[in-house]
């Protein structure tokens, strides 16, 4: 597929055994209704700002996560639109968004395997924006938070989430499967002295969803409740454009079928 | 200390300690608030990380979702579904997650207020006019207004059950009115008709319960239930199971309805009916599926020309036919009227014909069919908010200067209500005016005093869930002290009884009124929890998140002769001299009162992906005839008004049909609202149904050019906002 789209094949240099990954994720777009719940409440946890109407119509909307929609057919009466499909970073192994950052802000923790955005060192060269085929990456355009500019905000951070760091103009930032939830949970299993159990804790998006369209857990527990729901509709699991071999970590249930 | 564990992962570990997860309850007066601290005074046993988590019910609407919301030094930080709560296990709608928006919303009434009418509630920059009053002087004004209990009037939303039962109260023992219950998303619901008809075919006047979850086939006729309806959380679960549950089946689903709502984008078929036409639509498919069983043709169904009908929608007669071949081959087939299709001149007739179709799938009171929904443990009745119609009549009496003092709490209606039907105007002949307003919205703008309540998130009281197979009472209790000088409603007409020199409350509080509608509960069995007397099970009461059976309490339709009796379908009438079917609908994101929230607002609409204003959907193949592009605004002529919005070229949606969604246009209601988009609801004229609904998709426009431009913000991709222009 690469090849015939003129790209240079991508090859997986980083391991010789592909990783099944620690966290993951299933998406049913079966059941994904379109509501937004998750992406308000990915919002509410994660201290995402909205950016007002002028920018929002540049394309410069910050959500985390959106639900895609996209058209099969445009003909009436045959209109099909096609089943709405929350996107959101997919965690890759081979993350395309890693290999182009130049001061090393965007990472891989190789004990989540989790694609990291150090806020701190990005200098917003926006290059792992470009180089995400998924374009899930959100760049802070404006100081969207800063309440000398938007003095109507002074009430409202009452409720920022106090886990979460707050963004300023210039860094890139995109989905973290809500990180310090995992830390939480991982601290929480480390002073009982176990590992952390597969549903002890879940993401924000999934955590809302009335749908249940979204399921999080451990990817690295074959009777983790993702695995099961992936193998229990393995006619409908694929993953996100995987002729890119980025090796997503998160695997959607194809809809009306 | 272990010299293996760092200093930092101590830190860590010690805050995990302490930190539980226990939902907690303020139990007597003493707790009743908790504080709110400044992060400069943090005490040094709070650690990063550690919450307090408290049960409350979600006011956003009416449904009565269970929350469970996550505080820290007195602050909200996160809304999350109550998992134990019947209504809606663990999940939360986009408008429940941003409930906290509207607690810390800029543009809030911050205290009890004197101003002249019409004068705006914060200055240009947005901020808020300071309080001018002290609350005693507050409960002196509505004390003077209770003197005359005759001619006062009280006006509610459709939340806040607890406030509805203690002025319900108030009306049997000092003579005021019962008070009305009114709500934009209820006149899009068309509740009143759905009771009707529920009465005509059942025998009683009530909500009737779809089962949509145990269903394998699903015909909605113009039912939005995963936008907006009823208790979109439940029914967003229902679908789900329908979907999955059965792992053997996978449950059809078919919509009929004249656009492709978020609704109808998730069906397998989407039939693209004219409006009006959706009753009609039921008795032809009614009377194929009789033929195609072979038995005799019921009574209702035998009038109906399944040509004519086929035609009439522009479909051919084959698809009814492959839709009554889906019916044959179901095994719980049920059909659910709602949305536009009930919001017509013909709406009452159009939601007995598809009850009629249930009755012929012979599913009334059996698992996927259709129930009668239960009565909340502390419910007399179903009461149903006021239809359009009633609130017509209620707009005649304040016209008419019956009214001295207007009480209003919870709702809009200077925005929600058609402006056709004259309330704004017909307040001039209110005496005074007292607005119960948390946020500065346009009512109260034309009030003479706003006596603030707190935000739901501040509030004691419950909520009569519907959409459950249980009979629930959700429970609402403060998450954080209340933020700015607001009092709750039930607190200040409390004060006010003792001020009157007639009779005073019995209660000494909101809290206490609360207790004495829980009493009875004590002794019910079946409940979730029992205690031994009222202390202790309002305590459980706050820290579970309310009360309910744990049986089902869903009760069977009576048997009636639906079949048997002739129904006549007419054909709708349609007010206007336009072209073009006018369909409003209630925005999904937004619902009916979401607008002064930032993050609803920066929701893009599902289907649409259109962000922040108003838009109209014009089908593609009407707009190159009209020869209109793209974010032209284009003005909607109605016979009693006009408005102007942009165009999104929507295929999803009849060429005879324009749409557009019910939620922007305010002209107050805070710096993220005012001046947003327009308001549907001024071209909507005062026209109803036979249940005395509004027949808001009963009417037809012109659509005229305005030569202006205004780009939408969408998400989907645009060419053309950086100045490249789309070849063909």
């Amino acid at each position: 597929m690469a090849t015939e789209l003129g790209m240079p094949a991508f090859t997986n240099q980083s391991q010789e055994e592909e990783p099944v990954g620690r966290w993951g994720m299933v998406i049913d777009q079966d059941l994904c209704t379109g509501c937004q719940a998750c992406v308000a409440a990915c919002s509410m946890e994660n201290n995402v700002p909205i950016v007002g109407e002028d920018d929002a119509s540049y394309g410069r909307y910050m959500h985390w996560i959106r639900i895609e929609r996209l058209w099969e057919n445009t003909e009436y009466p045959e209109v099909k639109m096609t089943q709405f499909q929350p996107m959101l970073c997919q965690q890759c192994h081979n993350a395309p968004c890693e290999p182009v950052c130049p001061v090393y802000a965007s990472v891989h923790s190789m004990s989540e395997d989790l694609n990291l955005q150090v806020y701190n060192r990005c200098v917003g060269t926006r290059y792992c924006g470009n180089n995400c085929p998924y374009q899930v990456r959100s760049f802070n355009w404006l100081d969207y938070q800063d309440e000398r500019i938007h003095p109507e905000l002074v009430s409202l951070h009452n409720h920022a989430n106090p886990d979460v760091t707050v963004r300023r103009r210039g860094v890139m930032e995109k989905c973290t499967f809500c990180i310090q939830r995992i830390h939480k949970a991982e601290d929480k299993a480390k002073s009982e002295g176990r590992e952390v159990e597969d549903g002890e804790f879940t993401t924000a998006c999934a955590q809302a969803c009335p749908a249940n369209a979204i399921t999080f857990g451990r990817l690295d527990d074959p009777e983790s409740g993702i695995n099961k729901l992936a193998a229990a509709n393995r006619s409908r699991a694929g993953h996100a454009l995987e002729e890119l071999r980025t090796l997503p970590r998160i695997t959607y249930l194809a809809g009306g079928v | 200390m272990s010299e293996k564990i760092s200093r930092r992962d101590f830190l860590k570990l010690a805050s995990v300690g302490a930190a539980t997860t226990a939902v907690l309850t303020g139990c007597g007066p003493a707790s009743r608030y908790v504080q709110r601290e400044p992060y400069t005074k943090m005490p040094e046993y709070t650690y990063n990380g550690l919450s307090t988590y408290y049960a409350t019910t979600c006011r956003e609407c009416a449904a009565g979702c269970g929350l469970i919301v996550r505080t820290m030094q007195g602050r909200a930080i996160k809304v999350e579904g109550n998992p134990n709560h019947p209504v809606n296990l663990g999940k939360t709608c986009a408008r429940g997650q941003v409930t906290l928006q509207g607690l810390y919303n800029p543009n809030r009434v911050r205290g009890p207020l004197k101003h002249k009418r019409g004068e705006a509630l914060y200055n240009e920059k947005y901020e808020d006019v300071a309080s001018n009053m002290k609350w005693e002087d507050a409960f002196q004004v509505v004390a003077d207004a209770l003197k005359s209990p005759a001619e006062v009037a009280f006006l509610m939303g459709t939340t806040s059950d607890h406030l509805f039962d203690f002025i319900s109260d108030l009306a049997t023992v000092t003579g005021v009115p019962a008070p009305i219950r009114f709500g934009a998303a209820s006149m899009f619901e068309t509740r009143a008709t759905l009771s009707k008809a529920a009465e005509d075919l059942f025998g009683q006047a009530t909500m009737p319960f779809f089962d949509i979850g145990n269903a394998d086939l699903v015909l909605s006729f113009g039912a939005n239930f995963l936008e907006t309806w009823i208790s979109p959380v439940a029914y967003n679960r229902a679908y789900a199971k329908m979907r999955r549950g059965n792992p053997k089946v996978r449950g059809y689903f078919v919509q009929f309805e004249s656009r492709l709502s978020q609704t109808a984008a998730k069906a397998d078929e989407w039939i693209p009916v004219p409006p009006g036409s959706e009753g009609q639509v039921a008795l032809a498919i009614g009377r194929l599926v009789a033929e195609a069983k072979g038995v005799t043709i019921p009574g209702v169904f035998e009038s109906v020309d399944v040509k004519g009908v086929a035609s009439a929608i522009g479909a051919n007669v084959e698809t009814l036919e492959n839709i009554a071949q889906h019916i044959l081959a179901a095994a719980n087939p049920i059909a659910v009227p709602g949305g536009a299709a009930l919001g017509m001149s013909n709406g009452l007739s159009n939601a007995e014909a598809v009850l009629a179709l249930n009755a012929l799938f012979d599913n009334y009171g059996k698992p996927g069919g259709i129930f009668i929904s239960p009565l909340s443990p502390n419910e007399d009745a179903y009461h149903r908010p006021a239809s359009v119609q009633e609130m017509s009549d209620f707009i005649g009496q304040m016209k008419g200067g019956a009214i001295k003092t207007l009480f209003i709490h919870g709702v809009n209606p200077v925005f929600e209500l058609p402006k056709s039907l004259g309330f704004e105007a017909a307040l001039a002949n209110v005496g005074t005016v007292i607005s119960f307003a948390t946020f500065p919205d346009e009512t109260a703008v034309q009030a003479d005093y706003v006596f603030p309540d707190h935000h739901g998130l501040e509030s004691w009281g419950y909520q009569r869930a519907t959409g459950s197979t249980l009979s629930v009472l959700s429970g609402a209790q403060p998450v954080v002290v209340p933020f700015y000088d607001t009092r709750s409603t039930v607190d200040v007409l409390i004060a006010a009884m003792g001020l009157t020199g007639g009779q005073a409350s019995p209660f000494k509080d909101e809290v206490e009124f609360i207790q004495s509608k829980l009493a009875n509960l004590i002794s019910q069995a079946d409940g979730s929890f029992t205690a031994p007397e009222i202390n202790s099970f309002s305590a459980f009461f706050q820290q579970h998140g309310g009360w309910w059976k744990t049986t089902t309490d869903l009760a069977s339709p009576s048997a009636t002769d639906a079949l048997g009796t002739s129904l006549e379908v007419s054909a709708s009438e349609f007010a206007g001299q336009g072209e073009f079917f006018f369909v409003p609908f209630v925005s999904p994101t937004l619902g009916a009162s979401g607008a002064n929230i930032p993050w609803l607002q920066e929701l893009g609409d599902p289907n649409t992906t259109v962000m922040w204003n108003t838009w109209v959907e014009i089908n593609p193949h009407t707009a190159e005839e009209l020869g209109i592009e793209d974010d032209d605004v284009v003005r909607i002529v109605s016979e009693t008004g006009a408005v102007e919005a942009s165009v999104y070229k929507y295929p999803g949606i009849r060429p005879d049909t324009i749409a557009m969604p019910f939620g922007q246009g305010h002209t107050a209601y805070g710096i993220y609202a005012q001046g947003r988009g327009v308001n549907p609801a001024d071209v909507l004229g005062a026209h109803f149904n036979e249940a005395g609904d509004l027949a808001f998709a009963g009417i037809k426009v012109k659509v005229e050019k305005t030569g202006k431009k205004r780009e939408l913000a969408r998400m989907e991709g645009k060419l053309g906002v950086y100045g490249f222009i789309e070849e063909k």
